[in-house]
């Protein structure tokens, strides 16, 4: 295998950007309004350059109002779960770690039924809500989960397993004794939905804010990426190459968490991606977290757009929730590729 | 025209937020739009054009009232469950009404989309469309007077505000006709079947009880919750008097009797033993017109004694296959 250079990270990169820039397009040009291409490519550059009002009105709202907001935000979420599942599954050595694997899903459930309950309607404290109920599991995870001091992988996995299952019998509990049509919007939550709309109307700030923290949290995770590469063929050889290990689990650990809580707290538990994407990038560019990690957030990407194209499209005008999708796609793609790498 | 209509209301949507006037004024493209502000039912504040002609609806209790109202030709789309009359199902359709496609409705260019909050229709949706600047009045019937309220809002709403008047005052004298025949009648105690397995009922607050009131009949079960989920034990508790279903679950009140009867957990209710299993007409969870004859219907089979000798009159709001009179059959199989 040809030795991993910047240069061929960035090659990949780009080759997976345009791929990522050709699915936006064809996502851009999907949808029941029907607008053509050249009519997308007008009000984009119209709309780029200030001109607003040039552009009928409609095309404004299809176009900037409507799917490119869901596109970004399905960059977003793609992007983060992807690489919190890359992630989760170096931390606890284990290939079936997902994002939700240690209950951040969860918890950031059971906040958003809380608020959905004590304060429905009001814009942005869903998001909120969710987000401090993922904080406070990874919180509470971590502590139930080291072992001498450290992160232990399998006491980790083991306590982020029984935290999950005791915060969703909670949920469980929660949905059949309280009651008011609020809750319904729960059933899209907990299946992952792109269509709910941004707590402002300021959708580019609000972008720019979770884009901000995506780049913080993987940033971190990347800067971590050589030294869990030795992690990863064994923590006492890492110790001896010089490698503070318990720094970086703890590093991988709340970054990989913030991860998964950003994107839960905007979309609600998108399933597979997290899991799956990671997986087909190591079958296809190899293990090395350094090519991963970039992959993997690109991969997430498109995968999430793809599979909210289906969505927002097969059954139209009815709209399908985006976990749904990924969830009846990403197994079978799964296996094929499985399958394939077996022969 | 209906294009540049929506545009101009697009455009004044910014403006008119600022101003405290409760009326705004467009010029644009020499032409004028006049756009007034209303407090929805659920006291959202939305700015509604004065001639309204192309509506979106997203519930099949609001494509239901606005054929009743006559203003089908406005009715630029509905959704895939709006199924009465027949002739709903052949508008455009926007999608299921938890989840519509907003470029659907967008697409349809309506200068107002009318939902049903808290029922059919998820707040995000109507919060949604707000912000995309379309026109959406939330509608919140509660209870039948609820109803009556929305049909007249909807009404003037569409320019038809006498159409409305006329059509509530319809319903209104049929409620009272029924009122007064069903007076110094006891309620009668029912259990209201939303769904059989699991067994599930209606709570306190919900439509479907305020309907029930008006049919003369109250349900056996206290909850708060709207829709709450309940162990045959206790029914078998509760003793109600009547065990009411909607004509989704088996068709007509005889086949949905031999049905029970041959499950063990069910037939030994006394309800069923003596054959008290009505089917009624799934509009009784609609608030629209509709409602009423469901109503109607209810109280024709709960109090058959309230009504001597008009068992025909009531035959004309329902399907035959739901006429068959239980009460006798299944006494005959009782003994």
């Amino acid at each position: 295998m040809r030795p991993l250079t910047p240069r061929r990270i960035a090659g990949i990169c780009g080759v997976l950007f345009a791929l990522l820039f050709v699915v936006v397009v064809i996502s851009l040009r999907m949808g029941t309004y029907p607008i053509s291409v050249s009519e997308i490519v007008m009000t984009l550059f119209r709309g780029a350059f200030g001109h607003r009002d040039e552009i009928p009105s409609e095309f404004w709202l299809v176009v900037f109002g409507l799917r490119l907001p869901r596109i970004a935000l399905g960059i977003l979420v793609g992007a983060a779960l992807s690489v919190a599942g890359a992630g989760f599954q170096a931390l606890l050595r284990n290939p079936l770690a997902d994002p939700y694997v240690l209950g951040v899903s969860s918890g950031a459930a059971l906040g958003a039924i809380l608020s959905l309950t004590f304060a429905p309607h009001v814009p942005g404290v869903i998001q909120l809500a969710a987000f401090i109920g993922a904080a406070a599991t990874i919180a509470s995870v971590y502590f139930l989960g080291r072992r001498g001091g450290q992160l232990d992988s399998a006491t980790l996995l083991l306590a982020g397993i029984v935290a999950a299952s005791f915060l969703s019998a909670m949920i469980m509990f929660l949905m059949t004794t309280l009651s008011g049509h609020e809750l319904r919007g729960m059933a899209f939550w907990l299946m992952g939905d792109l269509s709910t709309p941004p707590p402002t109307p300021n959708v580019l700030e609000w972008l720019l804010f979770l884009f901000g923290v995506f780049a913080v949290a993987a940033g971190m995770i990347y800067a971590t990426t050589s030294d869990l590469n030795l992690i990863l063929t064994g923590e006492e050889e890492a110790r001896h190459l010089g490698v503070n290990v318990r720094r970086v689990k703890l590093v991988v650990y709340i970054s990989a968490s913030v991860l998964t809580g950003l994107a839960v707290s905007v979309s609600g538990s998108i399933g597979y991606v997290g899991l799956l994407v990671p997986h087909v990038m190591r079958m296809i560019f190899g293990t090395d977290y350094r090519l991963l990690i970039p992959t993997s957030a690109i991969g997430g990407a498109i995968a999430i757009v793809l599979a909210d194209t289906l969505a927002r499209t097969v059954v139209a005008p009815t709209e399908l929730p985006v976990g749904a999708m990924t969830a009846l796609a990403g197994a079978p793609v799964f296996i094929y590729l499985m399958r394939r790498r077996v022969r | 025209m209906f294009i540049s209509a929506v545009a101009a209301i697009g455009a004044v949507l910014p403006m008119a937020a600022t101003l405290s006037a409760s009326t705004a004024r467009v010029h644009k493209a020499s032409q004028i739009v006049t756009v007034k502000q209303v407090t929805d039912e659920t006291g959202r504040a939305v700015l509604v054009p004065f001639k309204v002609n192309r509506i979106v609806s997203l519930a099949p209790n609001i494509t239901e009232t606005i054929y009743a109202l006559g203003l089908e030709s406005k009715l630029a789309g509905d959704t895939d469950y709006c199924d009465t009359p027949a002739a709903a199902k052949l508008k455009p359709h926007v999608g299921s009404m938890l989840n519509p496609s907003l470029e659907a409705i967008v697409a349809l260019h309506p200068d107002l989309v009318l939902a049903a909050a808290n029922s059919a229709n998820r707040r995000e949706t109507v919060d949604a469309l707000a912000r995309l600047g379309v026109a959406v009045y939330a509608t919140d019937s509660r209870t039948v007077r609820g109803m009556f309220e929305s049909i007249t809002h909807i009404s003037s709403l569409a320019g038809a505000a006498q159409q409305g008047t006329a059509l509530v005052a319809r319903l209104q004298a049929r409620i009272d006709a029924l009122q007064t025949r069903l007076a110094e009648r006891p309620l009668v105690h029912v259990l209201f079947v939303v769904w059989e397995d699991p067994l599930i009922t209606i709570g306190q607050n919900t439509f479907i009880a305020d309907a029930l009131r008006w049919s003369g009949a109250e349900s056996v079960v206290i909850a708060k919750q709207d829709w709450p989920q309940l162990a045959l034990e206790e029914v078998v508790r509760l003793e109600p008097e009547y065990i009411v279903f909607t004509g989704s679950h088996s068709g007509s009140s005889a086949a949905q009797m031999s049905d029970l009867r041959s499950r063990p957990m069910w037939k030994g209710l006394r309800a069923v033993e003596l054959g008290h299993v009505v089917n009624i007409s799934e509009e009784i969870d609609r608030p629209a017109p509709g409602l009423i004859d469901a109503i109607e219907e209810l109280a024709h089979k709960l109090h058959p004694d309230a009504f001597p000798g008009e068992n025909t009159s009531a035959m004309n709001h329902a399907p035959a296959d739901i006429r068959i009179d239980v009460g006798e059959e299944g006494k005959s199989c009782a003994h």
